[in-house]
């Protein structure tokens, strides 16, 4: 059992890393959350559908970063979403490292379920179907949240980029 | 947003993720020819993927990853109730027989030659109790340490001895 879930280590760790990163934007917090992700996969290994090892870390790793940011108390939403656009003056001629680095905070900044859509999505390639299990969304939904989350980085980066 | 905004996104981000059929990705380009507003969210819509082809799932640092893999020495199996276990074999086999034993040792006017048979084997199985509960002292001491083995095993000794006093109070 040790050895399968040695693989899935190897397989998900950087995804789950990236999701919590984008969700809690702090590297040690991120770390924690998806130490603890991993936990409960070890322990739930006898019960969870070998085919669905992946979705069920996302949505496991998700949902641990969302009860940490609650516990958190703060309006991050606000805070950061605004911050993405500020901070960063004009954009035109920008390398494409200085763009990344733009889109990370910007993706960063939207509000859930936006953020975790553009990140597992987007970020993290998953296909739509695997997103909809993952979020426990309809795939009409998705679909639809995730083109208003893209509408909002695009008109975002149309500001900073004229 | 609006249903018309809301077409144009799902239309614009068809095209992007290649969803859109040849047919309908030609007519949303005529329409875009048209419509100035149509024409840069598809354009804002293409710089913004290309942005987003600059930003890739992030390596995990290599302390998470120790961390990771660490898990299985640092985690203990929890205790699950598996019936084919040894112990609960052997305590589920054992029920029964206790069960038999009790129901044959319910005679209704017992004579004295049974009864001072009776005596001889309660004291056998004292003496055998006596020993699973050094035993049992042993195997505590080894798993949580003498203070507490002593307290049980003597415990037991105690209750057992205390049992045959009154075993000896009632021959006499």
């Amino acid at each position: 059992m040790s050895k399968i879930y040695r693989q899935w280590v190897k397989e998900y760790q950087d995804q789950a890393w990236t999701v919590a990163r984008y969700i809690l934007k702090d590297a040690q917090e991120a770390e924690d959350a998806t130490q603890e992700a991993f936990v409960k996969l070890w322990n739930n290994q006898d019960r969870i559908d070998p085919e669905k090892v992946k979705p069920w870390l996302m949505k496991v790793t998700r949902n641990g970063c969302l009860d940490r940011l609650r516990r958190r108390r703060e309006n991050v939403e606000f805070d950061e979403a605004h911050t993405a656009a500020d901070t960063y003056g004009p954009m035109q001629g920008a390398s494409d490292s200085e763009t990344g680095a733009w889109l990370k905070r910007a993706i960063a900044g939207l509000k859930e379920p936006y953020r975790s859509l553009v990140v597992l999505r987007d970020v993290n390639q998953h296909s739509y179907e695997e997103v909809a299990g993952m979020l426990e969304l309809s795939l009409a939904q998705v679909k639809t949240y995730l083109h208003r989350a893209r509408k909002q980085l695009r008109e975002q980066l149309a500001e900073v980029r004229p | 947003m609006n249903k018309y905004d809301e077409k144009w996104e799902e239309r614009i981000n068809a095209l992007l993720d290649g969803d859109l059929s040849n047919e309908d990705a030609e007519m949303l380009k005529a329409e875009a020819s048209d419509d100035r507003e149509l024409a840069r969210a598809i354009i804002e819509a293409y710089q913004l993927q290309k942005a987003m082809d600059t930003i890739h799932v992030e390596r995990a640092p290599d302390s998470l990853r120790k961390k990771l893999k660490a898990i299985p020495r640092q985690q203990r199996p929890a205790f699950s109730f598996n019936l084919l276990q040894p112990r609960w074999v052997t305590a589920l086999a054992v029920v029964p027989l206790v069960m038999i034993s009790v129901s044959l040792m319910q005679p209704d006017t017992p004579s004295a030659a049974e009864i001072a048979k009776a005596r001889q084997d309660l004291a056998l199985a004292f003496t055998y109790l006596d020993k699973a509960g050094q035993f049992t002292g042993r195997e505590i001491e080894s798993t949580i340490g003498t203070t507490m083995s002593q307290a049980i095993a003597g415990s037991v000794i105690k209750n057992i001895q205390s049992q045959n006093e009154t075993s000896k109070e009632k021959k006499v």
